[in-house]
C-alpha cells in the first residue's frame, strides 16, 4: 500500500465533480474537433492548390533568371546542363526537375489573331504529377517528341482562333536576340479545364520546335522546373540548391521557392493560413476559458481543505504543483477525449471530404489565382500540426490553470479554516 | 516524559481590524507549554482560545509579542520555514476533521509522512501501526465518506500524531461526536498522551475535556484568568 502524491491527489480531484470534469473534456474535445478539421482543411486544401499550381507553373521550386519574375521575357534564360540537372536530381526531397520555355505569344489564323500564354514542355519528361494540363487533354493526344510539329490549345483559345485538331496555327514572338519570329503548327490537341483562364489563353509548344523558334541553344530555357511531394521543403530546399548550384548557375541565376515566383497565390495561402490561425485561437481561449472557469470554481469551493493542508504542512509551491497537475491533467484527458471525438469525423473527411459545388452554385471547379481548385474540400492534417494543436491544448490548460494554482498557492490557513 | 518546554508564549497580543475597529483578541498572552502535557485552554466564545492555538500553530501571527516553538521564534521563520514547522513539528486536529475526501484513511494518514519524504516502506509500517493503535485496524482502504465521524477523527489523530510532532494542537476535537464517541476519542489521546508521549493542546468548551486533561487554563478577553494543575 502506497499513498498519492501530488499527480495522484490531482487526478482524484478532478473527479470529485464528475459531471463538471466531463462538461469541461467535451469542451476542449470539441474545440480540438474543429481546430483539427479547420486546420486539416487548411493544410490539404492549401497543399492542393500549391501542387496544382505548382504543376501547372514552375514547380515547387523553379530555377530561372533572377529578372524573370518582375519582367517575364523569353531573353531571359538559364542553361540547363546535363550536370546542373544531376546535382538538382541528386537532392533527396527532390521527385523530378523539368526544363520549360514559358512565355507570351501571339497565335494567328487564316481568320483570327489572339493573344496566348505558351509553355514548351519536353514531352519525354513531363507527365501528369509534373503537368496537371496532361489530366486535361480532351481531344488530340500529346506530343510525340520534343520536336513535334504539334500545338495544343486551350478549348476556347481553338474556338476563337477557329481551329480544331489538324489545322494550322502560327505562332509568333520575340526572339532571344528581339526580333519578331514565328513557327508554324498542326494543332495536336485540345484542352478542355473548366478555368477560364487556362481554356481561353493557354497554348502547349513542344519545347525543341520552340527552342528553335526562338533561337535558343539545346540546353536553354526559360526555367528547371523542380518538385517535391511536400511543398513545406521548398523553401529549405531553394536556399539548398541555390547555394550548391551558385557557380553553376551564373550571376542571373535564381533558385526561387514557389511562394516568390507566385506572389498571387502566396499572398492568398498567407491570408488564409492568418484566418485559421486566428480561428485557432479564438478555439484555444475559449477552452482555456473552460478549464479556468472549472479549475477556479474548483480551487475556491476547496479553500477550506487547501488551508487545512497548507495548516498540516504543504508548501505553497506544493499547493500551487497541485492545482498545476489538476490542469494538466485535464489538458491530457481533453486531447484523450479530442482524439476520440475527432478520429471518425477526420476519417470520414479524409476519405469523403465536403462536398461544396452545391453551396458554391456552380458544377465546374473554383480558380484561386488562375488555380483551379477541387470542389471537394478533403482534411488531412500534417502530423506536425497535429502536435501544435495538442501543444496548445495542454499549454492553454496549465496557463487556465495558474491563477487558480496562485490563488490555491497563496492560501491563509487561518482564513481558509474559518469558511464553514 | 520530559518536562522541557516545547511551547513558549511571552506577551503575545493578537489584534484583529474590523474596518476601523481594532478587536483584541489576546492582551498579553504568557504561556509556557511543557514536553508530554494534556492540556485544555477553555474559556466562553471570544474569548481567544482558539486564536492562542493558530498563533502557537504558526496558522496566525501575534500583532505583538514572542511565540517560540521547540526552541525556534516563529516570527524570524519565511513562509516556507513555516511550513515546514507545522509539517515537521505540530500537528492538528479539527473539529470538522478535514481529511481529504479522495483519500483512503491510510492515505490520509500518510500524507505528511510522504511529504517529509519517509521512505516508503517505513512509511506504511508507522501508518499501518498508527491505524491500528486508533482503532482503524482493517479501515485502511475507507474514504472519509464511508467512516463515521468518530472514525474520521480517530483518522485526524493518526495524521497529526503520523509525524512525530512536539506538540498536536486540538481545536474542538469532541464537538462533532456523540458522548460516547468524545469519551472514545479523549480515552485515546489520553492514552496517546501516556504512551507515545505525545503533547495534546486542546481548545474545549466540553466539560469531558476539561475534567481529563491534567492542566486546564481558563480564558478571559484573551487573557489568562486560571491555570490549574491536577496532579
Amino acid at each position: 500500500m502506497s499513498g498519492p502524491r501530488l499527480p495522484t491527489l490531482a487526478w482524484r480531484n478532478i473527479w470529485r465533480n464528475r459531471r463538471r470534469t466531463l462538461i469541461t473534456l467535451f469542451s476542449i474535445a470539441f474545440g480540438t474537433l474543429l481546430a483539427t478539421l479547420m486546420t486539416g482543411i487548411g493544410d490539404s486544401s492549401y497543399a492542393e492548390m500549391i501542387d496544382h499550381a505548382a504543376r501547372l507553373g514552375g514547380g515547387h521550386v523553379i530555377v530561372q533568371h533572377r529578372g524573370y519574375v518582375e519582367l517575364p521575357s523569353l531573353d531571359k534564360t538559364v542553361r540547363a546542363e546535363p550536370e546542373l540537372l544531376d546535382a538538382i536530381r541528386a537532392e533527396p526531397e527532390v521527385r523530378a526537375v523539368v526544363p520549360r520555355v514559358v512565355g507570351g505569344v501571339m497565335l494567328a489564323t487564316s481568320t483570327n489573331n489572339v493573344g496566348a500564354a505558351v509553355i514548351g514542355i519536353d514531352p519525354g519528361v513531363e507527365d501528369r504529377t509534373t503537368l496537371g494540363l496532361v489530366d486535361s487533354l480532351a481531344e488530340g493526344e500529346m506530343f510525340a517528341s520534343a520536336d513535334d510539329e504539334g500545338i495544343i490549345l486551350g478549348k476556347t483559345l481553338a474556338e476563337n482562333l477557329d481551329v480544331t485538331l489538324g489545322k494550322k496555327v502560327v505562332y509568333t514572338v520575340t526572339d532571344k536576340s528581339g526580333e519578331i519570329t514565328n513557327g508554324l503548327a498542326r494543332v495536336s490537341g485540345i484542352l478542355e479545364t473548366g478555368a477560364v483562364e487556362i481554356d481561353a489563353g493557354m497554348a502547349l509548344l513542344p519545347i525543341g520546335a520552340l527552342r528553335g523558334v526562338l533561337g535558343y541553344e539545346p540546353d536553354e530555357v526559360t526555367q528547371l522546373a523542380v518538385f517535391v511531394d511536400d511543398h513545406r521543403v521548398s523553401e529549405g530546399l531553394a536556399n539548398h540548391l541555390a547555394e550548391q548550384l551558385g557557380d553553376r548557375l551564373g550571376e542571373h541565376g535564381a533558385v526561387l521557392p514557389w511562394f516568390t515566383a507566385s506572389p498571387d497565390l502566396a499572398g492568398f495561402v498567407t491570408m488564409k493560413v492568418t484566418g485559421t490561425l486566428i480561428f485557432e485561437i479564438i478555439v484555444t481561449v475559449l477552452i482555456a476559458a473552460g478549464i479556468f472557469n472549472t479549475l477556479f470554481v474548483s480551487v475556491m469551493e476547496r479553500m477550506r481543505e487547501l488551508g487545512i493542508l497548507a495548516a498540516i504542512g504543504f508548501s505553497s509551491r506544493q499547493l500551487f504543483g497541485l492545482v498545476i497537475w489538476e490542469s494538466l491533467w485535464l489538458g491530457l484527458c481533453g486531447i484523450v477525449a479530442g482524439v476520440l471525438l475527432t478520429a471518425w469525423p477526420y476519417y470520414y473527411f479524409s476519405t469523403t471530404g465536403f462536398d461544396t459545388s452545391v453551396t458554391m452554385g456552380n458544377d465546374g471547379s473554383a480558380q484561386v489565382s488562375g488555380v483551379t481548385m477541387s470542389q471537394v474540400l478533403y482534411v488531412e492534417l500534417y502530423p506536425d500540426h497535429a502536435a501544435y494543436i495538442a501543444l496548445a491544448v495542454v499549454v492553454a490548460t496549465l496557463a487556465a490553470g495558474l491563477y487558480p494554482a496562485y490563488k490555491a498557492g497563496r492560501v491563509s490557513p487561518v482564513e481558509a479554516i474559518r469558511i464553514v | 516524559m520530559t518536562d522541557s518546554v516545547i511551547v513558549q508564549l511571552q506577551a503575545v497580543e493578537k489584534i484583529y481590524q474590523q474596518g476601523k475597529i481594532e478587536v483584541p483578541a489576546l492582551r498579553g498572552l504568557d504561556l509556557e507549554v511543557r514536553r508530554g502535557e494534556f492540556m485544555a485552554l477553555t474559556g466562553p466564545s471570544g474569548s481567544g482560545k482558539t486564536t492562542a492555538l493558530n498563533i502557537i500553530g504558526g496558522l496566525d501571527t501575534p500583532t505583538r509579542g514572542k511565540v517560540v516553538v521547540d526552541g525556534r521564534e516563529l516570527a524570524t521563520l519565511s513562509r516556507g520555514e513555516l511550513s515546514r514547522m507545522r509539517r515537521d513539528k505540530i500537528g492538528f486536529v479539527f473539529q470538522a476533521y478535514n481529511l481529504v475526501p479522495v483519500l483512503t484513511a491510510f492515505e490520509n494518514a500518510e500524507m505528511v509522512l510522504r511529504l517529509q519524504g519517509v521512505p516508503t516502506a517505513e512509511r506504511r509500517q508507522r501508518v499501518m501501526k498508527l491505524l491500528a493503535e486508533v482503532g482503524l485496524e482493517g479501515m485502511e482502504h475507507r474514504k472519509p465518506a464511508e467512516m463515521s465521524g468518530g472514525q474520521q477523527q480517530r483518522v485526524a489523530i493518526a495524521r497529526a500524531i503520523a509525524p512525530g510532532p512536539v506538540v498536536t494542537l486540538a481545536d474542538e476535537p469532541t464537538a462533532n461526536v456523540d458522548s460516547a464517541t468524545a469519551e472514545m476519542l479523549l480515552s485515546l489521546m489520553e492514552r496517546l498522551n501516556r504512551e507515545r508521549d505525545v503533547t495534546f493542546i486542546f481548545s474545549t468548551h466540553d466539560p469531558r475535556v476539561m475534567a481529563r486533561a491534567r492542566r486546564v487554563i481558563r480564558m478571559v478577553d484573551g487573557k489568562i484568568e486560571s491555570d490549574e494543575r491536577k496532579e
